[in-house]
């Protein structure tokens, strides 16, 4: 019906129904004349109207809401536990896949939902569950990650990342891949199926659809271990005969489909090893090298009876400029029997492995060889520092097809190459060093690098890179490099950096930025040397967004190298182990940082949930698991976490850290303060100072070994020790008012006070210091000031008992001793925790020596970390004589 | 920017002409019906009954900044409202036909028998939702009324607002549409 008809039909059918049935005729009469047609069409909607009364009537929309919310089927927007489904991205024989956003941790996982099938017989889910959990311990950056297994409401999920990109099929869909990526995607496959082989994890069902390559080029590896199920089923499809197959497509596709990447012993129906991934492997290697699986034919009987029977063509049938090497690798994976075959994924992957290095490193030579001019400035170019023009030509590019050389010249060449390429550097910088040795450079600091990528995404990896070219440059002895604290003050565009540098009392200035375009990540790093505003150095990455740790070891080593300070190897070696992590686990450890950093309990129990999993993903993380310490011990602190559950799990945590790696300083510092706080002192400095020489950068190491040394009663150590904190970290009013409290236990009130009263200068409302500054007037006996300072703090927050026990001392020295008893009452009989190892400052300043000693030795039972005062606070020295006091002292062990 | 003035951007976006804001808008309104309907069932389990407009506007409300759209950003919104509910709806019923017929095409491949999943009283949906992307071709106004009234429960008067026609064209036009639809479904 057209356009003009159709309006004329609702025109006439509108007015019809205006009229009552018995006009209707006559109206139709009128309007419609001849027009039988019309007449017709306009009749059969009147009828239909007239039948359809309550047709539709009832919304629909009524059964809505109970859909939405009953609905066993996962639909966008539905929330499963903390997930909440974004939309379906797949459907597989085992179930289907959805998007979903993980709320806790905002990011995006995969929800793959088995099907009720599968879900119903018991052995197959327990077995798929086993297998799963197994698969999921594996932990490898080239192997999906499984966040969790559950049931919820009876259905059966898997939570795993979600990875954006396409499956080798889709790959292979598109166009003839070339050698290197052929190469580079198959190290990644061997690299995850090694792993996965040294947990005794068989995947069995190596084909194009479960590797997925990200934009970037990285290569995961799915489905590991839920084989076993699909295995079985299709073992149990080829029985059928070809005619039933023939009758559906599906079916057919299904099994044609995977028999190409079957292994004969698989196909045989016989016990599979790790061996058969080996083979699957290798048709996955000859079909991206060829386009084409070695044993496929028309029919499945055919395909059957080549894969058992029938020897692969050489791949140089199909493709030109195969290396020999890989036409030996792919022959050894693809032979028949298995005891012919490559034995472990291992040996393979070196081969694999080798035949890289050697093609890049023929391609490099081709590149360069034989040195001429231009090859000697770019020489020169990396190692002075008039590099602005540069731009990374490092990009990984071998992936071109490359022409086969014999290998003796090959040979030759390199060592050439490596002889005169190493003359050239050896001999720039030697030049380099001599013309500035004059004038060393001994103190930087690293501002944040500007996330300039547009997406706040991104603003973690560049905290995260300036973060740890900090972390790095301050493992160097005689460098002063300012700390993160500090530095990170001078955040965004417009810094003027020789202000910065006068700040920060530094002689040089590094800055960076990130830009970020598709899955290009280029940092610009920029070094200038404040004292004449010259730009000492300057260097671009453009490197793919997953290389954010080679970029940090660059960029570190890099700075490192112009600041002229020779590494040792011992050195090298330290810098280098601490990188070999996974970067998943990097990535989340440098989230948890960032969040951790915006403060707050809530930001510090993210951060957990980041360490966490950065922990679960490599559990020989180091560094992960002491911030986990670390965050559990702050959250105990903060009576948010129960110490009974969370103190063992700090131990243990970095205990872990420490067997991983002896040499981490952040363990030992947290070591130290597990010591401290079991009063094992000795231990405890031991560990700061281990921690201290590691890295004499650390300014948490610094800061608390300092404070440890005034509760020892070693005040000068202690005063030193703050003060080189504040110089490394002068912009961090904690380190200043850590000085201030030194001083203050050292009884050097009046400069405590004026320490104190300078950060208020700075910042009136600062807590640590008014607090600390009312100690220092309670001390010197400044009453009054005490008061209204100890008040003042109150106000601000600090409304404890702490605060409001010293208060009441200062009530109490004042003269006031009713207020001071009013507050003692209210304590007694207070709900909160109320530390029995500090509620004697209020009894020794009302006089009441017997019940502070009673106090005291509940405090002892409790073993109560306020006992560490005793030998340094000058409440108690009216009872310094009282041997029950001194004992107490020894019990405790302080000196 | 907070997410109502997230939504109400991606809403002005999508009135003008950006597609993939509507694709970004669409998960987002669903989450806020789902949350609305599970508050609706909570409240009115006893009696059974849905206000499935009150549904519509306050998940309306509590998405989009009403003091920056109009009665066309309006207008949009409750489209994509009423074609979720479509969607949703036609889904469910697709969801249950293939259950009836039994599983993936893997194992029950051959049979292609159509099952009815409704009894004879119940509107089959999915031949409904195939009749109404008819309707849409022939007459697109007629098939959002069918989608605010029947899909979203609009009232006339609802249904006029959203569409910014008067009340009587609603009315005839889904008095057409009835007819229409009913005739193609008992064909």
């Amino acid at each position: 019906m057209g356009q003009e008809n159709w309006r004329q039909v609702k025109e006439i059918f509108g007015d019809a129904l205006q009229q009552t049935p018995e006009e209707r005729p006559n109206f139709l009469d009128r309007v419609c004349r001849d027009d039988k047609k019309l007449r017709s069409e306009v009749e059969s909607l009147l009828a239909s109207f007239d039948d359809a009364t309550s047709f539709m009537e009832q919304p629909a929309a009524e059964k809505v809401a109970s859909l939405i919310i009953e609905s066993k089927h996962l639909e966008m927007g539905k929330r499963f536990g903390h997930y909440e489904i974004i939309k379906q991205i797949g459907e597989g024989g085992m179930g289907e896949v959805y998007l979903a956003k993980d709320n806790k941790l905002d990011r995006k996982v995969a929800v793959k939902i088995l099907n009720e099938k599968f879900a119903n017989h018991e052995s197959n889910l327990n077995r798929f569950i086993l297998e799963a959990k197994a698969a999921s311990a594996l932990n490898h950056p080239n192997i999906l990650v499984i966040h969790e297994i559950g049931e919820t409401d009876d259905i059966h999920y898997i939570i795993s990342e979600f990875i954006e990109g396409e499956t080798l099929r889709e790959r292979l869909g598109k166009s003839v891949m070339n050698l290197g990526e052929v190469l580079d995607i198959s190290i990644q496959i061997a690299n995850a199926l090694t792993a996965a082989h040294l947990a005794h994890i068989v995947h069995r069902d190596i084909k194009p659809e479960n590797i997925i390559i990200r934009p970037d080029g990285f290569v995961k590896v799915l489905d590991f271990g839920l084989a076993k199920l699909i295995g079985q089923k299709n073992r149990s499809l080829i029985g059928l005969d070809e005619s039933t197959l023939k009758q559906n497509d599906t079916a057919k596709g299904v099994i044609m489909g995977t028999i190409n990447y079957m292994s004969p012993e698989q196909a045989k129906g016989e016990q599979v090893d790790e061996r058969t991934d080996i083979f699957s492997f290798g048709v996955l290697v000859y079909e991206m090298n060829t386009g084409q699986t070695p044993f496929a034919s028309d029919s499945i009987s055919e395909t059957f009876a080549n894969l058992i029977n029938k020897e692969p063509l050489p791949l140089a049938r199909f493709a030109a400029n195969v290396p020999n090497e890989l036409q030996h690798i792919v022959a050894k994976m693809l032979r028949k029997n298995k005891d012919e075959r490559y034995q472990t994924i291992k040996g393979l992957l070196a081969d694999l492995r080798e035949l890289k290095e050697n093609l890049s490193f023929e391609e490099k030579l081709e590149r360069s060889a034989p040195p001429n001019n231009e090859n000697a400035t770019a020489i020169l170019q990396a190692t002075t520092g008039d590099v602005n023009k540069r731009t990374a030509e490092t990009q990984h590019s071998f992936l071109q097809p490359i022409a086969r050389k014999p290998f003796a010249a090959f040979l030759f060449a390199a060592f050439f190459v490596a002889v005169v390429g190493f003359g050239y550097y050896f001999f720039v910088a030697n030049n380099n060093v001599t013309d500035s040795d004059a004038n060393p450079l001994k103190s930087i600091a690293v501002l944040p690098f500007v996330n300039e990528s547009g997406d706040a995404n991104f603003d973690y990896l560049s905290d995260g890179l300036s973060e740890s070219v900090i972390d790095r440059l301050s493992q160097l002895p005689q460098l002063k490099v300012i700390a993160r604290s500090s530095s990170f003050k001078y955040r965004g565009e417009n810094i003027d950096i020789q202000d910065a540098a006068n700040k920060l009392g530094v002689q040089v200035i590094v800055t960076g930025r990130i830009i970020q375009r598709g899955d290009n990540l280029s940092i610009r790093v920029e070094m200038v040397d404040a004292r004449d505003n010259r730009q000492v150095w300057s260097e671009q990455y453009n490197r793919k967004t997953t290389d954010a740790f080679a970029v940090q070891q660059e960029v570190a080593q890099t700075v490192s190298e112009q600041l002229r300070l020779k590494l040792s190897g011992a050195q090298e070696q330290k810098l280098a182990k601490r990188d070999m992590v996974n970067p998943q686990a990097y990535d989340l450890l440098l989230k948890g940082r960032f969040i951790s950093g915006k403060g707050g309990t809530d930001n510090k129990k993210k951060a957990i949930e980041y360490y966490r999993q950065a922990v679960a993903i490599d559990p020989n993380y180091a560094l992960a698991n002491v911030y986990l310490a670390g965050s559990y011990r702050a959250l105990v602190g903060h009576s948010v976490l129960n110490p009974k559950e969370f103190n063992p799990k700090a131990k243990a945590a970095v205990q872990k850290a420490l067997e991983l790696d002896p040499n981490l300083p952040e363990a030992h510092l947290m070591i130290g303060h597990q010591y401290q706080d079991d009063w094992n002192w000795a231990a405890a400095e031991t560990e700061y100072k281990r921690a201290i020489e590691l890295n004499p950068n650390l300014v948490a190491a610094r800061n608390n070994y300092s404070f440890y040394l005034s509760i020892m009663g070693r005040h000068d150590e202690a005063i030193a020790e703050a003060g080189r904190t504040k110089e490394l970290d002068p912009l961090t009013l904690g380190n200043r008012v850590a000085f201030g409290l030194a001083l203050d236990r050292a009884r050097r009130y009046d400069e405590a006070i004026a320490e104190f009263k300078k950060i208020l200068e700075v910042d009136k409302n600062y807590y640590g210091a008014i607090y600390w500054l009312s100690y220092a007037y309670l001390d010197k006996g400044m009453y009054r000031e005490a008061i209204d300072s100890f008040q003042e703090a109150i106000r601000l927050g600090g409304d404890n008992p702490s605060n409001q026990i010293y208060l009441g001392a200062s009530y109490a020295k004042a003269g006031e001793r009713e207020k001071a008893q009013a507050i003692l009452k209210q304590l007694e009989t207070s709900n909160e925790y109320v530390s029995p190892g500090e509620l004697p400052v209020l009894y020794v300043a009302l006089g009441d020596h017997e019940k502070a000693c009673a106090s005291f030795e509940k405090a002892y039972a409790a073993h109560d970390l306020q006992l560490q005062f005793l030998k340094v606070d000058p409440s108690f020295d009216p009872l310094r004589d009282d041997p029950r006091f001194q004992d107490l002292i020894k019990r405790v062990g302080l000196p | 920017m907070n997410q109502t003035h997230k939504i109400t951007l991606m809403l002005h976006e999508w009135s003008d002409g950006n597609r993939e804001a509507l694709e970004n808008l669409m998960p987002l309104v669903y989450a806020e019906l789902h949350k609305q309907a599970a508050r609706y069932l909570r409240r009115e389990r006893q009696n059974h009954t849905l206000q499935t407009t009150a549904l519509i506007h306050e998940t309306y409300i509590k998405l989009i900044d009403q003091r920056e759209v109009d009665w066309k950003n309006r207008a949009h919104f409750f489209a994509i409202a009423a074609n979720l509910m479509r969607r949703i709806l036609v889904d469910y019923a697709r969801t249950k036909h293939r259950e009836k017929r039994g599983g993936d095409a893997l194992t029950l491949p051959l049979e292609e028998a159509a099952l009815v999943i409704n009894d004879e009283k119940d509107i089959d949906l999915i031949a409904l939702d195939e009749a109404l992307n008819h309707l849409a071709e022939i007459d697109e106004q007629q098939s959002r009324i069918v989608e605010l009234r029947y899909f979203s429960g609009l009232t006339l008067e609802e249904t006029a607002e959203a569409l910014n026609i008067s009340r009587s064209t609603v009315a005839e036009d889904w008095a057409m549409a009835k007819a229409w639809l009913r005739r193609e479904l008992t064909r």
